[in-house]
């Protein structure tokens, strides 16, 4: 009786182990196995290598720094700053505000007046978007007002624009007070030199 | 009498039988780490400080390489007890739980030679016994050497310890373009600076950078062409322009430009400068990052109202929405896997994202601060990006489920839009 339990017993335990998953949890694909073969592969190189221990000699080619070719500025134009104040926008906006009405009527009015002058537009926003974006939704601020002083009969030609994107803040400070500051478009006057 | 012999006839057969089903087992060929499985285990590795010069920076820096990978759990050196000048001998490991141990000397005469030996503990065997030769300079690299074999021969998978990610820093108002190891290690400079630079891009065979940098109120693109150490200007259009990727055999540059209006996508021939327009929307278009077949683009549109991510086919035909969780989601960046693309969201403050190309599978990667320009490694296992949760924009890395996020540009320096090399 008990031989019969040991070779039932012993029976048993073969179709366990038959049954037992194969040490890898996972069955390999076909291009698995072939990273598995470089693996081994790699250690029988090596262990056929190692009485001789082969050697590597570690170095590398640097990337060159490269010098950037001074571009000379194609203006005559001397700036003239500050002559008019920001005008502001909504978050995430583009549209001239009513409230920046006034600003840009004296814009386009000096402009009629000083006939060989520019205007550079330069459009902005404030920090909290990501960097690309911002850039192009400065230049949609910028060009929005350019629209705005064509509609006021100055000429397109003398109207640059220009994004900075978030790039130059006037103030730094995480409030929505400074944010709202950064969310302008700025003018600069360009004179002719020597007027 | 007859009846026991015919027992032990039997039990010598179904013995045998076990014999060899447990030896079948034990045949398949070793696996250290399995890590195309999903629940796969992490590899016990001790990593001994190796004698002589340098060895304690060498151990560190392979330490800290295979450590980043998550596959494998460091044994805490405290706890060796086996000297390092001691030759390898199996029980002093097993008794630690360590699979794994790497040992190593080096000596330093006109040059640095440094040999490495990786011994599997189980069978008390080495698998790895290699010198390295190497100048003072080349150190760290040669650090980084050994850990690419090491991950190579426990993965079989090539290691990115020897990649570099460019990025762009700033100081005292000026920017330039710098390199850094994938550790941080070896910041060098690779272009001369200006006041205004965006957005950098790597070809994909390492050759040329491509960046926006705005002079005398212009913005262009320029190329750092790394062969012929030349930096040119490649698109000057009146308007915004804007990088955006390479494509597949680095002849196109696909940006965003305003030229005609607004900013839309083009896809410019560098050789002859010519530019093909590839959307046309109502709205902002900004922002392509190229998929690694070159079949694909994501890019960001608002010409539904708010920023959100597309893909389109290389010729702008078939445009998708992909993400529709959250009012703001631009910088788009594709796995080189293909599988995945990595964005950045806005959820009051910006967070990285990962989705999969057809908008599936959305998992947020970070929560700390404004994480930003996230992009992949070339082996599309880990992710860098900018973040600003130590107070100053720095350059961070992680494993692409989040875990191990890390800074690696130097602390206190203002660094953004990093790119991971291509690894060649």
């Amino acid at each position: 009786m008990r031989k019969i339990v040991v070779i039932l017993s012993l029976i048993l335990s073969v179709f366990i182990f038959a049954g037992c998953p194969p040490q890898k949890v996972v069955q390999p694909t076909p291009a698995e196995q072939q990273e598995m073969q470089a693996g081994s592969e790699a250690q029988e190189s090596a262990k056929k290598l190692s009485g001789t221990k082969p050697s590597e000699h570690v170095s590398e080619k640097q990337l060159a720094r490269i010098e950037s070719k001074e571009e000379p500025s194609a203006s005559q134009y001397k700036e003239v700053k500050d002559l008019f104040e920001d005008i502001y926008f909504d978050y995430d906006e583009y549209q001239v505000k009513p409230a920046a009405k006034s600003v840009l009527q004296k814009v386009a009015n000096w402009l009629l007046l000083h006939r060989g002058a520019r205007v550079a537009v330069e459009g902005h926003c404030d920090e909290r978007g990501t960097n690309e974006y911002n850039l192009a939704l400065g230049d949609r601020r910028a060009k929005s007002v350019r629209d705005y002083l064509v509609a006021l009969g100055v000429p397109s030609g003398r109207i640059d624009t220009i994004s900075y994107g978030e790039e130059k803040p006037v103030c730094s400070d995480k409030t929505e007070a400074c944010f709202s500051k950064n969310r302008r478009v700025h003018f600069v006057i360009l004179k002719e030199a020597g007027k | 009498m007859i009846k026991k012999r015919k027992f032990r006839i039997v039990l010598v057969g179904v013995l045998s039988a076990l014999v060899m089903q447990l030896s079948l087992l034990a045949a398949d060929a070793k696996v250290y780490v399995d890590i195309s499985s999903p629940a796969f285990r992490r590899l016990p590795i001790a990593i001994q400080e190796f004698t002589g010069p340098y060895g304690k920076d060498i151990s560190d820096i392979i330490r800290n390489d295979l450590d980043f990978t998550g596959l494998f759990v460091g044994i805490d050196k405290e706890a060796f007890v086996e000297s390092p000048s001691s030759p390898f001998n199996a029980k002093n490991w097993s008794s630690l739980g360590a699979e794994a141990v790497l040992k190593g000397a080096s000596s330093e005469g006109k040059t640095i030679s440094v040999s490495a030996s990786l011994y599997d503990v189980y069978p008390g065997t080495a698998i790895l016994q290699k010198g390295y030769t190497t100048s003072k300079e080349y150190v760290r690299l040669l650090a980084h050497t050994i850990a690419n074999d090491v991950y190579y021969l426990l993965t079989g998978e090539k290691g990115v310890f020897k990649t570099k990610i460019a990025f762009i820093a700033e100081g005292k108002g000026e920017r330039a373009i710098y390199q850094m190891d994938w550790d941080g290690g070896r910041m060098s400079k690779l272009s001369s600076g200006g006041n205004m630079i965006l957005s950098i891009r790597w070809a994909r065979d390492g050759s040329k950078l491509a960046f926006s940098a705005e002079r005398h109120r212009q913005w262009a693109v320029y190329l750092l062409d790394f062969k012929s150490r030349s930096e040119k200007k490649i698109f000057a259009a009146k308007g915004t322009n804007i990088v955006g990727d390479f494509s597949p055999d680095g002849n196109n540059v696909i940006l965003s430009s305003s030229k005609d209006g607004k900013p839309e996508l083009y896809s410019m021939d560098i050789a002859s400068g010519n530019a093909t327009r590839l959307s046309s929307s109502h709205g902002i278009e900004v922002s392509p990052s190229v998929s690694p077949d070159g079949k694909q683009v994501a890019f960001v549109s608002d010409r539904g109202g708010s920023p959100q991510i597309y893909t389109m086919k290389a010729d702008g035909s078939g445009v998708k929405r992909i993400t529709f969780d959250g009012s703001y989601n631009t910088s788009p960046s594709w796995s080189p896997k293909g599988d995945r693309i990595v964005y950045s969201g806005r959820r009051g403050t910006n967070q990285v994202f990962i989705i999969n190309p057809d908008g599936s599978g959305l998992i947020q990667l970070t929560s700390q601060g404004n994480n930003e320009d996230p992009s992949f490694s070339p082996d599309g296992r880990y992710i860098t990006f900018t973040s600003d949760r130590d107070g100053v924009k720095g350059v961070y890395i992680m494993r692409t489920n989040g875990e191990a996020q890390k800074r690696i540009s130097p602390k206190g320096i203002k660094a953004f839009c990093p790119r991971w090399a291509p690894d060649l």
